[in-house]
């Protein structure tokens, strides 16, 4: 976010570049493309702001789990003499109990599958598939796709879209790249192992996962993208971490 | 459901959450606290804080701002308690000191030790910002400062920085 929207010059160029290196607003990049000192003022910035990164990120020792079976909210009920209505009480939850277990035998809705879900998140974030050239901050990126989970080459292209998100119970990375057609989005799925690549369908788009090492990739654009080149760059430029 | 598998399922959510964000929690901690040590503690008080009331996390997606707010009153906490004084720099315990000069390169720790001396107020910021990718917006909120005064100290932090590791290199 940017608060220097009065006429830019080059003292406010570089006020709004102090704050915030990465901010990528149209006002900030037409100066710099109008003004080369302040343009290597904003690298200079750039460069030092990765080597803040790096010295930050100091390395985690082992993290134990706490032990959750102690900490369980379970407080105890006091004790209570049972009496005749008591008994009565039971006898008739058991009975209405042993009713409700015979007539919700039926089968458990299955669970959504990966295929399903991907495509319904597809459908609940339809506001990151835009088309554009401005490319999600560096560290916005460092801090969703993780170093200790996977690595970005940057064969990938460039990433307009960055969060994490729920699927199948997991926080995963959510990306969108730019393709030949419009925004493709890449769901990372470390830790979903699939066989064999599962094709995506649904109503205009045209995507599928694809098994990569121990995990996979959901990749899904339009319908008119040819995924099958976007995915091969794809795995060519993620690398699982672990 | 029964009891047991709900409690299995619970487990199941929160060690997942918490595998994919430890390290942001014990980073944040780190730099908070400036001591590795108590970053554990907090890191520890943090995740029991987060397992009894993980009810109230409605969206997995918003996981990481809800965990950094414990970690952040936890911090607090913990120096409330033990009421501790103010780092000295120059009077670091062994663990201080390693986590500023942990480095590959002389250079990367330089960096460290400049970070490690600036003010709560700065550092803080910057840390959200650089390292845990925050806007200026989400700043504010979780630290309870209006957007223009985290404008201010990361200028004043990058500024502050900028100054110190040019000195050093000009040396």
């Amino acid at each position: 976010m940017s608060n220097y929207t009065e006429t830019m010059n080059c003292e406010t160029f570089r006020q709004a570049v102090t704050v915030d290196p990465a901010d990528a607003s149209a006002q900030l990049r037409s100066h710099e493309d109008r003004c080369s000192e302040c343009r290597q003022y904003r690298e200079a910035m750039q460069q030092f702001d990765a080597r803040l990164r790096q010295a930050l990120e100091i390395p985690v020792p082992p993290i134990k789990m706490p032990d959750l079976a102690l900490t369980d909210n379970v407080v105890p009920m006091p004790k209570r003499r049972i009496t005749t209505s008591i008994w009565l009480g039971l006898a008739a939850s058991v009975t209405l109990a042993g009713w409700l277990g015979l007539t919700m035998m039926s089968p458990v809705e299955p669970r959504q599958s990966l295929a399903e879900e991907i495509i319904a998140h597809m459908d609940h974030e339809q506001d990151s598939r835009v088309v554009t050239n401005v490319a999600v901050p560096e560290r916005t990126l460092a801090s969703v796709v993780n170093s200790d989970v996977a690595e970005l080459r940057p064969g990938i292209g460039l990433v307009t879209y960055a969060k994490n998100c729920v699927i199948n119970g997991n926080l995963v990375p959510h990306l969108v790249i730019q393709g030949e057609r419009g925004p493709v989005t890449l769901l990372l799925l470390p830790d979903e192992s699939i066989d064999a690549a599962i094709s995506l369908e649904g109503s205009n788009i045209n995507g599928v996962i694809v098994p990569v090492g121990k995990g996979s990739i959901a990749i899904i654009g339009v319908r008119e993208e040819s995924i099958e080149d976007i995915g091969n760059r794809v795995i060519e430029s993620v690398k699982w971490s672990t | 459901m029964t009891g047991k598998t709900e409690i299995a399922l619970r487990k199941r959510r929160f060690e997942q959450l918490v595998g994919v964000l430890h390290r942001d929690m014990y980073r944040y901690a780190a730099w908070l606290s400036r001591d590795p040590g108590i970053a554990e503690d907090v890191v520890q008080e943090s995740m029991l804080r987060a397992w009894k009331s993980l009810d109230a996390l409605r969206d997995d997606a918003a996981a990481k701002q809800w965990l950094l707010t414990i970690v952040r009153r936890e911090n607090a906490r913990y120096f409330e308690r033990k009421r501790l004084e103010t780092v000295d720099i120059d009077d670091l315990t062994p663990a201080q000191s390693a986590m500023i000069a942990d480095g590959d390169t002389s250079e990367l720790d330089e960096v460290r030790q400049a970070i490690y001396r600036l003010e709560d107020d700065y550092r803080e910021p910057l840390v959200l910002q650089v390292l845990l990718g925050y806007s200026t917006k989400e700043i504010a909120e979780l630290i309870g400062i209006k957007p223009g005064a985290v404008l201010t100290r990361l200028h004043r932090a990058r500024i502050k920085l900028k100054e110190l590791h040019d000195r050093d290199e000009a040396a």
